[in-house]
């Protein structure tokens, strides 16, 4: 049984420029892939090759073992970064019409976005024109919009940017829904807890290359762990003579400890102990921000 | 087949709920209704004005004329001019009369020196001489003047012959003999004519009308459409060409539906009572249009559209923002502009080289063709060639189009040369 989604080393060049060099992943069934970068790595860019838009230079992508073809447009969905509707329409009108142009029928199209506009509580809306909704409320039109047709493969560009934090909750819920489906998403974003949360596999994309792939766990195992997190009720002194600390911040509530080896978290908490009571204590493992700045920050130098 | 059904209904039932559409429409169609009542308005509110104007003559100097000015308004029964006579030519006691209206004028002649016909001079409180006494009298006194010359060599008879107007009818010279109207060519020809070339004239600017309003509507959805960020949603739904040519297709219908309005409201503007007499008046009658010429002209108008709507989406595609799209259009604008210029001037000269030449030339073809079939005499191997030639430019400009349109609908920014395009084109492998 072959992927649903897989990259070989695609590469794409505009003119002289190389927006992608040679990328290659693969999406399993019911999983949600990462894909990061900054602006302008090449994110969109590989999106665009994945719909269809444009067309790779070089390597092949296969969607369940097959090349492009026209009867995959209504196995994609596609939720773009800048939201796309019409304005003046109204939300049942459109999005009928793009579950139609994907080949679903109307009335079934009808069925889908009552129960996605019940989904996120605003029935309402179904009369509605997209100019008279709120920012955040378009997002979530756009994203019915890329869902209604029951797509096998779903495309997502910055699904959560702009949406408050009671919105973008309400939204990965759903995500997660459909991910247990068995829908395979491809996911971009800057926003790194988003991604700690949702995804299993990540790549990293820095201008047009990619800098670090693989399993966030893995991932995040070959990154040592650096920083140890005190909370105590006193003040403990010392803990700069400790050998292997490299740093101490004073926090609010306790104190920030970088340390260049494991073996040295031990003597701090030995340490906090004799001198006031341990509220909290934890080895922190490095966040995928923290990753990401490193290996971006490091090849923008 | 499907997808391009959605993409039309969609095209056709947003366009003609928007408000914008509703209020030209109304707007439009309350225009035509205004000006199809006009007419009637006129005669209603100046009726009474011509109803018996009373034009003084002074009898002093050429009672004779006076006389015969007299005879051949008893004889004409042009009973809305009555003729006064005076006695004595005094100009303070006429002005008197003509501020009581017992006249509205007088004429004074001079004196006359050995047969020469007196100078006339009309004086009334008006600054120049409304149109209908102007005609009336100038007949008259052309009557008058022949009778005043000739003193009675001549009968009246040759009097009214000679005085008559010079007719020159134009014919048309007919290539076969084996039509049945060819023994007596001058039998059908002068309403079917009149009619051909009413048929022509309203083609033409329908023709200009709707593939410049709806080209326009076309470009500017299409900008909307890319500015709003939908395009990349539907072009990854349908393809570009699909999507295309159901824009099109449904801005064609919309301008239909807009044009049966117009029809309906002028056949029942027409069908009124007061208006019967209108289509009669002008000796026209709607049976008489040549059905060959209707079905042709509107083979090329409907073509030239879609020739025309092509070039309008692929330019939309082009631009980012509605605000570039005019600039934009105006290449097509000024074709088209030609194109009816063209038509409209040549009107009068069907058969003319200029008109042969514009004939195979796809944008200026239609009207150029439609002026040829409809007023011309056009040999069908001719239409036909044209016809080819059109076709094969519309799936050229149409191909082209929606190359452009596929590449231009994913380049946002500023609008791109030709250069950058093709680059583009190139580098998405279109």
């Amino acid at each position: 049984m072959s992927k649903p989604l897989v990259l070989q080393q695609v590469v794409k060049q505009f003119g002289e420029k190389t927006a992608v060099d040679q990328i290659s992943f693969q999406v399993e069934e019911g999983e949600i892939y990462g894909l990061l970068g900054a602006n302008g790595a090449g994110k969109t860019t590989t999106m665009r090759m994945v719909l269809g838009l444009i067309y790779p230079d070089g390597g092949e992508i296969t969607y369940n073992g097959k090349p492009y073809g026209k009867e995959l447009q209504r196995e994609l969905g596609y939720l773009p970064e800048e939201r796309g509707l019409y304005p003046k329409v109204k939300v049942s009108d459109q999005i009928i019409y793009l579950a139609k142009l994907r080949g679903m029928p109307a009335a079934e199209a009808d069925k889908n976005l009552r129960y996605w506009l019940d989904r996120f509580e605003v029935p309402e809306y179904y009369d509605k024109k997209i100019e008279e909704l709120s920012k955040g409320n378009q997002q979530k039109m756009g994203f019915i919009a890329a869902v209604v047709h029951k797509p096998k493969i779903v495309i997502m560009d910055e699904a959560f940017s702009g949406l408050d934090p009671v919105n973008v909750e309400l939204l990965k819920a759903t995500v997660k829904e459909l991910r247990d489906q068995g829908t395979s998403i491809l996911f971009s974003t800057h926003r790194m807890e988003h991604v700690e949360e949702l995804c299993r596999n990540i790549t990293i994309l820095d201008r047009s290359k990619t800098v670090l792939q693989g399993n966030i766990r893995e991932i995040k195992k070959r990154y040592p762990r650096e920083e140890v997190l005190l909370h105590t009720t006193g003040e403990v002194t010392g803990l700069e003579s400790i050998s292997g600390v490299d740093s101490v911040e004073r926090k609010e509530r306790g104190y920030l400890v970088r340390i260049s080896e494991v073996a040295a978290a031990k003597l701090i908490l030995r340490k906090a102990m004799e001198d006031s009571e341990v509220e909290h204590f934890e080895i922190k493992e490095p966040t995928l921000n923290q990753i990401f700045i490193k290996e971006v920050g490091e090849s923008n130098e | 087949m499907n997808r391009m059904g959605a993409v039309i209904r969609f095209t056709f039932m947003n366009k003609v709920k928007t408000k914008s559409f509703l209020i030209t429409t109304l707007v439009l169609l309350l225009l035509v209704t205004v000006g199809l009542n006009i007419p009637y308005f006129i005669d209603k509110f100046s009726g009474n004005d011509d109803s018996g104007t009373k034009i003084g003559i002074v009898l002093e100097n050429q009672p004779e004329i006076a006389a015969s000015l007299k005879s051949y308004q008893d004889k004409a029964k042009a009973a809305s001019y009555t003729f006064v006579e005076y006695d004595k030519g005094d100009a303070q006691g006429l002005k008197q009369e003509i501020d009581k209206g017992n006249i509205d004028g007088y004429l004074w002649f001079d004196n006359s020196e050995g047969g020469v016909f007196p100078a006339v001079s009309y004086v009334s409180n008006d600054e120049s001489l409304s149109n209908g006494i102007y005609t009336f009298l100038q007949a008259a006194l052309q009557s008058v003047k022949a009778e005043y010359i000739t003193k009675g060599a001549l009968s009246d008879e040759q009097i009214a012959a000679l005085t008559a107007p010079v007719n020159i009818e134009s014919q048309q010279v007919k290539n076969s003999v084996d039509g049945g109207s060819a023994n007596d060519p001058k039998s059908d020809n002068e309403p079917t004519k009149a009619i051909n070339y009413g048929v022509v004239y309203i083609l033409i600017i329908l023709f200009f009308m709707t593939s410049m309003m709806t080209g326009n509507m076309i470009a500017a959805e299409v900008t909307a459409e890319k500015s709003s960020r939908i395009m990349e949603i539907l072009i990854t739904s349908v393809s570009p060409l699909v999507q295309m040519f159901g824009k099109i297709l449904g801005m064609f219908l919309v301008g239909l539906f807009q044009i049966l309005l117009f029809i309906a409201v002028i056949g029942i503007n027409v069908s009124l009572p007061h208006n019967q007499g209108v289509l009669a008046e002008f000796d026209l009658n709607l049976s008489q249009i040549n059905l060959e010429v209707l079905i042709l002209g509107l083979i090329f108008y409907v073509l030239g559209y879609f020739l025309y709507a092509t070039l309008f989406a692929a330019v939309g595609s082009l631009v980012s923002r509605t605000e570039e799209l005019g600039q934009a259009v105006m290449p097509i604008t000024m074709i088209s502009l030609v194109a009816f210029y063209i038509g409209i001037f040549s009107m009068g000269a069907p058969n003319s080289l200029l008109l042969k030449v514009c004939s195979y030339i796809p944008f200026v073809s239609p009207v150029s063709m439609i002026i040829r079939v409809g007023l011309g005499d056009t040999p069908v191997w001719e239409i036909i060639i044209s016809l080819l030639i059109l076709v094969a430019g519309i799936f050229v400009f149409g191909w082209l189009s929606a190359k452009i349109y596929r590449t231009g609908v994913l380049l946002y920014g500023k609008r791109p040369t030709f250069k950058e395009l093709r680059k583009a084109m190139k580098a998405y492998k279109i």
